[in-house]
């Protein structure tokens, strides 16, 4: 019943028109953002947080929140009609999707994709409604050594899923935790790896370095790339036949669950449920050689999948402050740039906002069907766009963001340089998610795991007498043996990996 | 048999794990001038000395990894060809310039260069197309921004 109520007030503050404008605004420029080849969730999420800063926390949230799923839906249109997936989680899309675009198709696979993620974001957005407020209760139990723990799990997740090398990806997460301690420190107040630089004293900005590993190295991958040709199909014809309406509506069921279920573990990233949903399409159909050949399937089921991940991975977040992936933790990271620290106690403190926030994930994901379906054609006209302009665009935007967080020119430089650093990593090969990851739960693991010593006068036991502590650290030493003997499989590693 | 581009993608991972080694070491250097445990607890420097070391040996290990294994057929690094290559230095040579020259001229005539030389950098050819992109993305966005957004922008010695 309290849930209900909340809701309620939430629906009633997102539907002002103040909050309906900034989820419509972050709907078209998260679509914009998936529509562009080469400018990911991560990069458009950190680069659009400037818009923000004067609003409300609610509005700057729904809007972020709106850019996000946005992005996700977007990034159909380009795996579609130029066989590059917009956002990294529409890979999957493009085998079919392209296909079907060439067999002139390419309207009923944008149709049955928008439709199958208008169902996978509504049903995970009602399981998050439902399931969120009990799980935010039973956090609230939780100690700092349980956080602690958590943190640890969650990291051992993204490390261990994270890509070809576990040894890469636990360097990686350590990395992140090690630069996360450059500043003043948040116990004692000592300053630690400043040197002197007045500029480190608040510690190196989380938003300058993902611009940089996401938006500047994306745009210097993207320089190497030839222009990709879009293809000319029938966008008018937007909806399926009955037949292929058959075909699509299990796909959707089925990869929205496993959208849902796997967007709900931190670190399993965005392209392993639209894999998982597409893999399971392909071994439940009677004719297996139709995928590959244009299967409407093999649209609707990743599709779902991927925007009932989208949704679900905000769980983690809202409920334990657990963020699931690098664009979930940049949404972490515009939480905390308006004083808001997600987990449990965010319920608590500030129910108005978070129920308004859930709320507009519906409103969201009626806005985008509404943009995707009848403005296919718009959108897809935006991908004549000479990528001159969009590369400039992107950077210009990246300098504002930069500075514009701290009012400091040493951001700029920031961004810059792991711009070089994201790029060198990316053409080796080397995971960034755990980095990131790293990066913006070091401050949250530090607090927890030295608040939990002093707790226990130094005793490191406190993590072992404690149950559900007990639990945690053996699950995250599971997931990290699991990792170390290559259990997951390797198609499933390198889907994840970055 | 390793290909060219296979050897250059363990060159390259040798090199990246001697940068975080280069990280590492010296961390673990400074990370001992703070104090591990004081009267309280942990003090400032046992998180730090702990992931320094973690990272230190982590970091050793890839190395030793990536030297002694073959290099993976899968993972291939081709060098970008000359005119990429001179594109993606122009790009962060004009992001440097632009950097240091924001605050003391201000977004609009800083941005105004940057953009107009971006494009140019990129590809662009039509001067007019050119112009007013840099317009509308220097003064048009510095307008945006700092009137409608109140989003603060360095207005630099000129005023402007």
């Amino acid at each position: 019943m309290d849930t209900l109520q909340h809701l309620m007030t939430g629906v009633t503050a997102a539907l002002s028109l103040q909050n309906l404008t900034f989820a419509l605004i972050g709907c078209v420029l998260g679509t914009l953002i998936g529509v562009l080849p080469g400018l990911g969730p991560a990069a458009g999420t950190a680069i659009l947080i400037p818009l923000t800063f004067k609003l409300d926390p609610t509005g700057a949230l729904i809007m972020l929140s709106a850019i996000y799923y946005g992005a996700m839906y977007g990034g159909t249109i380009t795996s579609v009609l130029i066989n590059v997936p917009g956002e990294a989680a529409s890979v999957v899309t493009c085998i079919d999707g392209y296909q079907m675009a060439k067999q002139g198709r390419g309207g009923t696979a944008l149709g049955i994709a928008a439709i199958g993620s208008f169902v996978g974001g509504i049903f995970a957005t009602i399981a998050l409604v439902v399931v969120a407020p009990p799980l935010a209760q039973v956090a609230l139990k939780f100690g700092p050594p349980e956080f602690f723990a958590l943190m640890l799990v969650g990291l051992c997740l993204i490390t261990g899923l994270g890509g070809r090398s576990l040894l890469a990806g636990l360097a990686m997460a350590v990395l992140g935790l090690l630069i996360a301690m450059i500043g003043i420190d948040p116990v004692r107040g000592a300053p630690r790896f400043t040197f002197g630089i007045p500029s480190l004293y608040d510690g190196l900005g989380f938003i300058p370095v993902v611009m940089g590993l996401f938006g500047v190295a994306e745009i210097l991958l993207a320089i190497q790339q030839p222009h990709r040709q879009v293809i000319k199909t029938n966008l008018a014809s937007l909806l399926p036949s009955r037949e292929e309406w058959r075909r699509s509506v299990g796909a959707i069921g089925r990869g929205t669950g496993i959208g849902f279920f796997l967007g709900l573990i931190p670190g399993v990233g965005a392209i392993i449920p639209t894999f998982v949903a597409y893999v399971f399409e392909k071994r439940l159909s009677k004719n297996p050689e139709r995928f590959g050949q244009g299967a409407i399937e093999g649209v609707a089921a990743p599709e779902s999948a991927n925007n009932a991940y989208a949704n679900a991975a905000m769980i983690p977040l809202l409920t334990l402050g657990i963020p699931s992936s690098p664009t979930i933790a940049v949404l972490m990271g515009a939480f905390i740039i308006n004083g808001l620290t997600p987990g449990p106690f965010l319920f608590q403190e500030r129910p108005d906002l978070v129920w308004a926030v859930i709320a507009s994930f519906f409103l969201g994901n009626i806005l985008l069907l509404v943009l995707n379906l009848p403005l296919v054609g718009l959108w897809a006209r935006i991908l004549h766009l000479p990528y001159s302009y969009v590369c400039t665009g992107t950077l210009t935007f990246c300098v504002i963001g930069a500075y514009s967080l701290q009012q400091n020119v040493f951001d700029i430089y920031v961004m810059i340089a792991c711009g070089v650093i994201g790029y060198g990593m990316r053409r080796i090969d080397m995971p960034i998610a755990p980095l990131v990851l790293g990066l913006i739960l070091g401050p949250f693991l530090e607090k927890s795991l030295r608040t939990s010593l002093e707790m226990s006068a130094g005793d490191f036991s406190i993590f072992f007498t404690r149950p559900l502590c007990l639990v945690l650290l053996v699950l995250a030493a599971v997931v990290l043996v699991a990792s170390a003997l290559r259990l997951p499989p390797r198609e499933l590693r390198e889907a994840s990996s970055n | 048999m390793p290909t060219a581009e296979s050897k250059a993608a363990k060159r390259g991972w040798q090199i990246a794990c001697l940068s975080l080694l280069a990280i590492f070491l010296p961390a673990l250097v400074t990370s001992l001038g703070y104090s591990l445990i004081d009267a309280l607890g942990p003090g400032p420097g046992f998180f730090p000395f702990w992931l320094s070391l973690i990272g230190a040996v982590l970091s050793a290990a890839m190395l030793a990894q990536a030297t002694v294994a073959k290099a993976d057929e899968e993972i291939a690094v081709s060098p970008p060809d000359r005119s990429v290559m001179l594109q993606a230095i122009g790009m962060l040579v004009a992001l440097i310039a632009a950097a240091a020259l924001f605050e003391p001229l201000g977004y609009r005539l800083t941005m105004l260069p940057f953009i107009a030389a971006m494009l140019v950098i990129l590809g662009a050819r039509s001067w007019l197309a050119i112009a007013l992109t840099a317009l509308a993305g220097s003064f048009g966005i510095f307008h945006v921004f700092y009137h409608w957004l109140k989003v603060p922008l360095p207005i630099g010695e000129f005023g402007l």
